[in-house]
């Protein structure tokens, strides 16, 4: 399910026609990227630590002041919040606790993804859900295992590029390369009905419907 | 809010585009990054109604986000066209950070300058598809016309049907090529101009008027 509501957290399938005229549930019209094979175990929440370097500079230089809202916002705290939780929590938690407590813990995370109006956390446990550690993606493609092992936090690179690599199958007219560097497929913008109005390093990114967007004058 | 009043929007938006013949024409000026577009948008602009539409520089992607000045009543022969303006940021296929370090631009600006240069480009790409009535196609004359970008834009431009204006821009410099873009784009009428200068701006308001009106 690649595309989620920002405002109420329901997801759609890619190239889903329902969500071309906002949410058929709230009416809401910003929705953001999210990779097949996330899944809602707390191990994501270390990926997207592990994350956090690679994509810590680059993300912290956007500046939402002057792009239309709700504009994600980026900031460097969460990642050492993070950082600090991890050693306790994820060391003497179970998987179903862990996953209990994947909520709280998301919002650390989700608002260094999202600055949104509403619902922060519905946003923030997507944003927080769409980093997939490369054990998961692994797993994910053999589609045999259950999820219950904890993630090779020991490799965070390989991470971050097996979801760039997903990201860029997924979502052909931006291929991010490296932080700052792009390649666009212009056909492929151009059929797209909806227009993306913020990306982010690690592969997320929030996209806005046709009739939400307006343009600044003069 | 929600989805009903936005299709009823976006429907009444349509139906107006149709059949209120008098609405002004919504005119995106495109091209590639530092053609000119901006410097040509603020001349219309201030020649017309006074305002400028935004910053022109020398570094590329200046503009990132499409900016619009509506209701520019152009005179041509006792006759007035009325036109919105869109400037839109410049569309390539590639932004990388490191061409803005050239510029004296920080990493952290640089990287985010790309980013929203990239936004910017979804951006333009998406009132093609969208939003415009007639295109203004600004080309830098003294750098080669023969890109992928010049030959997909003005190939979307054609699938539909917009009418369409190709101006081979900064014809004050030594090394414009007018010819050269005249005969990359064969089936467009290409008019030659500075943009800074003001340079055979007459000949561009008639032809917008032409086009456009
Ligand atoms: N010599 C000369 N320079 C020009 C002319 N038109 C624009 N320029 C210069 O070219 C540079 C880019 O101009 P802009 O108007 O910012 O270009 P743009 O197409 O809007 O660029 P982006 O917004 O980056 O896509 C500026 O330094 C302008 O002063 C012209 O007719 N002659
Ligand atoms: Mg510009």
């Amino acid at each position: 399910m690649p595309h989620q509501c920002t405002t109420c957290g329901r997801t759609f399938p890619d190239g889903s026609k329902e969500m071309l005229s906002g949410c058929p549930d709230c009416g809401g019209n910003k929705f953001q990227f999210k990779p097949a094979g996330a899944t809602e175990d707390p191990s994501a929440d270390e990926a997207d630590q592990a994350s956090g370097s690679p994509a810590g500079p680059s993300g912290s230089a956007v500046d939402p002041s002057d792009r239309t809202p709700p504009a994600p916002a980026d900031e460097p705290a969460p990642d050492e919040s993070a950082a600090d939780r991890r050693p306790s929590e994820s060391a003497d938690e179970t998987p179903n606790e862990a996953a209990a407590s994947a909520d709280s813990a998301s919002e650390a995370d989700g608002t260094e993804q999202i600055a949104d109006r509403s619902d922060e956390d519905t946003a923030q446990a997507s944003a927080r859900s769409e980093v997939v550690s490369p054990d998961e993606l692994d797993r994910a493609s053999r589609d045999v295992e259950p999820a219950d092992a904890p993630p090779a936090e020991e490799e965070p690179q390989p991470g971050i590029d097996a979801l760039r690599d997903e990201l860029n199958d997924q979502f052909e007219s931006i291929r991010i390369v490296s932080p700052g560097q792009y390649e666009l497929n212009l056909m492929e913008l151009y059929d797209r009905q909806e227009y993306i109005i913020s990306l982010q390093e690690d592969g997320r990114y929030v996209i806005e419907m046709p009739d939400a967007w307006g343009i600044q004058d003069e | 809010m929600g989805l009903l009043t936005n299709l009823r929007d976006s429907i009444s938006r349509v139906t107006d585009g149709l059949f209120a013949a008098d609405e002004p024409k919504r005119i995106g000026i495109y091209g590639p990054p530092n053609a000119g577009k901006t410097t040509l948008a603020n001349r219309i602009a201030r020649d017309w109604t006074g305002d400028a539409v935004g910053p022109e520089s020398h570094i590329p992607h200046e503009t990132r986000r499409a900016r619009r000045k509506e209701n520019v009543e152009i005179e041509r022969n006792g006759r007035t066209v009325t036109i919105d303006i869109v400037d839109t940021p410049g569309v390539t296929t590639k932004v990388d950070y490191k061409e803005f370090l050239d510029h004296d631009m920080e990493k952290d600006d640089a990287v985010r300058r790309s980013r929203e240069a990239t936004e910017g480009v979804a951006e333009a790409m998406h009132w093609l598809r969208e939003d415009v009535d007639g295109v203004i196609y600004v080309l830098d004359s003294t750098t080669d016309p023969f890109t992928q970008v010049n030959t997909m834009l003005i190939g979307i431009i054609e699938s539909q049907d917009l009418p369409a204006l190709i101006l081979a821009n900064k014809t004050d410099l030594p090394g414009s090529d007018v010819q050269q873009i005249a005969n990359a784009f064969p089936q467009h009428e290409t008019i030659p101009l500075s943009a800074l200068e003001g340079d055979n701006m007459d000949e561009v308001y008639t032809k917008i008027a032409e086009y456009f009106g």
